[in-house]
């Protein structure tokens, strides 16, 4: 399955005092099985892309295609795009309701009428997806749970409905660091597991660890798009905009300010600490001891 | 689902000499109106207070597309209270006879009168509502209100919790618009089906709603505490009232409007 966004443009409250336009003429493909990373500073229009996506926005022009389809066509099933692309909110947690974690993960699911014994496996195979195996906290309120198993239980919902493409905007925001790590190595094993993974992230340091293409958004436009390798070479360009660079860059970027010749494609980690090993080995660093 | 669509408080910004006025005495003028409105006895002594109203819509800058529009919601009142007025006043000189009934000329006369008075009501108030922001309004209120808690009255208390209220109500709109986009998006239907199938739709939005307003309230009420609020007793204030020039004229100007209407009242026309 693949979604394409052809020259969208959305305004929001169009005709009225407080028009304004989120995104304008962007034009994306997301190609199955990789792991796309959405970047770009508050109010970009990061978060209504990500609803143009599963079809909850309507593009003001331009449209929306899933698999060549128009989504927003007269007689396009919008559930088929519901159930194939799953969207986690910013601060999912905040959309529990149920009495019991079960119910709540049951909640998509039931909503697409499957039968009592097939939501029954699915609840139990989510649960399991997001690490929610204690005993007995199927049974257990949600707003009983710490704000890590919340979040947990909230994109257990969305996996229920068993997407084939996985959105999810800010999804580590909030999280204490050992949550957040587990968030994310949760999302890294679901795309390892061959799901599609779109992921709206201000930490350039995730980007560079897990996307395998990012797109960089600035006032409603695509500006930058490619590979964190060579999104990240042109780390000026992404501080010009008030946005972060991976830590591993800065280092980079430093090290050739003192004249250290260190390769500028260096982003992640494990390639940091290669470069600067090979830098040992060639001896002391010119002009410094 | 445009639930940022819904405009709260139909403040309308303008600089002008109505939107400066002190908000107590707006509210007083208000008062003041209504009171000339109803003391109006024939469709003459109106005619000052018509004028007053044009005057204060000029002066205040506001479309009168938008004065209008306030009228709108009651249209259907006014033709009803107009029609049973119109059939069931008593009175002597037939004017026409519609089979099922005789219409009176002094029935029409009231009729008419009433629904003028409904108008005039509604675009008062609106004038009030448009030029003052909701907050505003609301520390006008306290202001008037205070000499009453020499009987307990809570003044204070009513004013901050209206101003809390208003303040929150466009937070838990868009609040309400994202739990129910992130329901539509695993699924739920909040738009087709019969009456007790939407109404319990409305769960998945209500309970989340309802924890968050929660939510906020005590954090609200913790960062109040925090900055040492404890109620009204000894606070001074960011907006500091002051009776201008412009406030004492209004206030001759409604002085002169309530004569007016006295005396056109005394004339016995119509
Ligand atoms: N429901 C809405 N109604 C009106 N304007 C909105 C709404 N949602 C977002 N916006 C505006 O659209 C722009 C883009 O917002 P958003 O997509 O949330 O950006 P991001 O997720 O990158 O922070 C912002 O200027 C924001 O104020
Ligand atoms: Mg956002």
């Amino acid at each position: 399955m693949q979604i394409t966004l052809d020259h969208v443009t959305h305004t929001y409250q169009p005709g009225s005092p407080f028009q304004s336009t989120a995104l304008e003429d962007v034009s994306l493909t997301i190609r199955p099985g990789e792991f796309l990373a959405l970047i770009g500073h508050t109010g970009s229009g990061k978060s209504t892309l990500a609803q143009h996506i599963n079809g909850l926005l309507q593009p003001t022009s331009g449209r929306v295609l899933m698999d060549g389809q128009d989504i927003h066509e007269k007689g396009f099933d919008k559930k088929v795009v519901r159930r194939s692309v799953g969207l986690v909110f910013q601060y999912p947690e905040h959309q529990l309701f149920e009495e019991t974690v079960a119910r709540d993960v049951a909640f998509g699911p039931r909503n697409l009428g499957l039968p009592a014994d097939e939501i029954d496996g699915r609840v139990r195979e989510a649960l399991k997806k997001v690490g929610l195996t204690q005993a007995g906290i199927e049974e257990k309120s949600p707003f009983e749970l710490s704000g890590g198993q919340m979040r947990r239980v909230a994109i257990a919902g969305v996996l229920a409905m068993r997407p084939d493409m996985l959105v999810l905007d800010e999804p580590a925001a909030g999280l204490d660091p050992q949550s957040r790590e587990d968030m994310l190595q949760l999302i890294a094993q679901l795309h390892a597991q061959g799901a599609t993974i779109v992921m709206i992230s201000h930490s350039m340091d995730d980007v560079a660890r897990f996307a395998t293409r990012a797109v960089v958004m600035e006032h409603g436009r695509i500006t930058m798009e490619g590979t964190p390798e060579e999104i990240f070479r042109h780390a000026e360009r992404l501080e010009s905009m008030g946005l972060d660079v991976p830590s591993v860059c800065r280092l980079g970027i430093q090290l050739r300010q003192m004249g250290v010749n260190c390769p500028d494609s260096v982003f992640r980690e494990e390639q940091a600490v290669q470069a600067l090993l090979d830098l040992w080995k060639e001896g002391k660093p010119h002009g410094h001891a | 689902m445009a639930m940022r669509d819904i405009t709260l408080g139909q403040y309308y910004p303008a600089d002008s000499a109505v939107h400066r006025l002190d908000p107590r005495v707006k509210i007083l003028l208000l008062i003041g109106l209504i009171v000339a409105i109803f003391m109006a006895r024939n469709l003459v002594a109106f005619i000052p207070v018509v004028l007053f109203l044009i005057l204060a819509t000029v002066l205040s800058q506001v479309p009168v597309r938008l004065m209008i529009k306030g009228i709108k919601p009651l249209r259907f009142i006014l033709v009803l209270t107009f029609l049973l007025n119109l059939f069931f006043l008593p009175g002597e000189t037939p004017l026409w006879d519609v089979g099922f009934a005789v219409i009176k000329k002094e029935a029409l006369l009231t009729a008419i009168l009433y629904s003028f008075r409904l108008v005039l009501l509604v675009m008062g108030s609106s004038l009030l509502t448009l030029t003052t922001p909701p907050i505003v309004l609301t520390d006008g209120l306290e202001r008037l209100l205070s000499p009453l808690k020499v009987i307990h009255f809570p003044a204070h208390e009513m004013a901050m919790m209206m101003s809390i209220a208003l303040r929150f109500i466009p937070t838990l709109l868009e609040e309400a618009d994202k739990i129910m986009k992130a329901q539509t998006a695993r699924g739920a239907d909040f738009e087709s089906g019969n009456l007790l199938k939407r109404a319990r739709a409305m769960v998945p939005l209500l309970v989340p709603l309802f924890v968050s307003a929660f939510r906020r309230a005590g954090d609200l009420a913790m960062a109040m505490e925090a900055r040492c609020y404890h109620g009204g007793e000894g606070r001074t204030r960011l907006r500091v009232l002051r009776i201008s020039d412009g406030d004492v004229a209004a206030c001759v100007l409604m002085a002169a409007l309530i004569f007016c209407v006295v005396a056109c009242n005394s004339l016995h026309l119509y």
